[in-house]
């Protein structure tokens, strides 16, 4: 009780139960609300299982980084926090509402659609609409989602350009832009609906080194101002600058999680063959 | 006698009303047909890209309508289908459904593949910012396999225009029935049949140019004259959005933020 459960919870299967350490001060973090809670996912592409049962909460307000080996699982447990992939078991809630597959007496249920509208994701490949131009891919999701009329979705996309330093290149394809600009226009389009949580895939993982700063810029002011994030990245330096809570996945199971100490002294000897090799 | 033939060009003027009317109704049938098998076409091309048992009878029906002539199609709907069936159909009504029935499956296998070429990501990116299945289909996908397929489906336009030449055998009032006719008051084939045969390359230059137009203007930065000028309005408004950016970053307090 009062500490905040990370990696496998009461029921499960056995591969989970690893050393699953709180590291450090990781025990006397805040512990605001719950934002994003997953529980006893398991995730298979066909007869391969890629999570064996993983548990994770991000509370309100906290920055979760999730590190490990390619392969590892961690870009498709963030997928499966905005149901892009459907776990085959699990719970997945968000603000108190259930998303994933577990039932039980009076638990609000919600749908994908509402899901992705709580919870907005910037991907590795950016992902903008390469038929829009930069504004007209904020404006559209404006409309279609909020509702907006033109004018106002215009006026609202615009001061979302300007948030990232973009607006004089509103009228511009995607295809005319920097990795680094489209990456930034792809963070303002997701941050326009007001998301309660955003979540980053390898968002420096596709630009080129000169670059990599002007977005993880932008990522680091969104985490000064409180916003919850849950970032995918091999950016080891970044995350230990904003990461409250460290996640290091490896086959599909949370090996160990904790605060930026993680870095400097793990505790598991996998975590520290990972980051001698990385770091 | 060969070689001192005296061909009366002429001809082509006295009788280039009928002519044109002729194209009209080839026109006519073309683009009706055009308008309904995009449509078809597009359904088909999703039911086609369905797990298997369902996808079936789209595949099926798309190997064998892409295997029949015009002529066949419009010679067993026009009187087939009377006959058989009891519908009678006008022979405007049963050019274009032949015409419809051909085309369709031609333009699924073109939106099936424009459709494949879409990067997964773009769907992904799509639903991951909240907007419905629908929307992104008809919002993000769709534009962008359209330049994709808008050359092809401007060939099958021009293939349609052709094919409506061999509606005459069920009474269609197009180019050839037209031309026979003025041949068979003439007796100069020749003459005749090199207009109809330049009204039909005409139709296809205009059609190419349409379609280059259309290609230029849609799904992404327009290039080209017309294609400018079509969607100048939309990047003067663009551009006055841009106006008054600075390059700092200004992060604003999102609403959503704790």
């Amino acid at each position: 009780m009062g500490v905040r459960q990370v990696g496998k919870v009461e029921y499960g299967n056995e591969r989970s139960v690893v050393p699953n350490t709180i590291n450090g001060a990781g025990l006397a973090r805040d512990e605001g609300p719950p934002a994003v809670e997953l529980c006893d996912i398991h995730k298979s592409y066909g007869t391969v299982e890629v999570l064996h049962g993983v548990s994770l909460t991000v509370r309100q307000g906290e920055h979760v980084v999730i590190f490990g080996p390619s392969g590892s699982g961690k870009s498709t447990m963030l997928r499966v926090m905005n149901l892009l992939e459907v776990p085959q078991s699990g719970s997945v809630k968000a603000f108190g509402v259930e998303y994933g597959s577990a039932r039980g007496n009076g638990v609000v249920r919600g749908t994908a659609l509402q899901l992705r509208r709580t919870v907005g994701m910037v991907f590795q490949q950016f992902n903008l609409f390469p038929h829009l131009t930069a504004i007209e891919n904020i404006v559209l999701p404006l409309r279609k989602v909020k509702g907006l009329s033109r004018k106002d979705a215009e006026a609202r996309a615009a001061d979302g350009l300007q948030s990232v330093g973009l607006r004089k290149w509103a009228a511009h394809y995607p295809g005319e832009l920097s990795g680094g600009q489209q990456q930034r226009v792809a963070i303002a389009r997701a941050l326009s609906l007001d998301p309660r949580v955003m979540l980053f895939d390898e968002p420096t993982s596709a630009l080129d080194a000169e670059v990599v700063g002007e977005v993880l810029i932008v990522m680091r002011k969104l985490a000064e101002m409180g916003m919850t994030m849950v970032i995918v990245t091999h950016e080891l330096n970044f995350a230990r600058e904003v990461g409250d809570l460290n996640v290091f996945i490896e086959h599909g199971v949370i090996v160990e999680s904790g605060n930026r100490n993680i870095y400097d002294s793990p505790v598991s000897e996998r975590t520290h063959r990972f980051l001698r090799a990385v770091l | 006698m060969i070689g001192s033939t005296i061909y009366n060009w002429s001809l082509i003027w006295t009788y280039h009303g009928q002519l044109l009317d002729g194209l009209f109704v080839a026109l006519k049938v073309a683009l009706t047909a055009l308008v309904l098998s995009v449509a078809a076409g597009l359904v088909l091309a999703v039911w086609r890209m369905a797990r298997p048992p369902i996808s079936w009878p789209a595949a099926l029906y798309i190997n064998i309508f892409r295997g029949i002539p015009a002529l066949v199609s419009a010679i067993w709907v026009y009187f087939g289908w009377s006959l058989v069936l009891g519908i009678k159909l006008t022979v405007y009504q049963a050019a274009v459904v032949a015409l419809v029935l051909l085309y369709s499956a031609y333009l699924s296998e073109i939106f099936r593949a424009a459709l494949l070429a879409i990067a997964r990501g773009q769907r992904e990116a799509g639903l991951a910012l909240g907007i419905r299945r629908r929307q992104v289909f008809v919002r993000v996908i769709i534009p962008q396999a359209a330049r994709i397929a808008l050359p092809n489906i401007g060939s099958m336009l021009i293939g349609m225009v052709k094919d409506t030449s061999t509606f005459m055998v069920i009474g269609l009032v197009e180019v050839v029935y037209v031309s026979e006719n003025i041949v068979n008051a003439t007796f100069e084939p020749f003459v005749i049949y090199t207009a109809a045969a330049a009204l039909y390359i005409f139709v296809a230059f205009i059609i190419d140019f349409v379609f280059r137009v259309l290609e230029s203007a849609v799904g992404g930065r327009a290039s080209g004259r017309m294609a400018m000028l079509l969607t100048a309005r939309r990047r003067r408004r663009l551009e006055r959005l841009a106006q008054g950016g600075s390059d700092v970053a200004e992060i604003y307090e999102p609403l959503g933020a704790v």
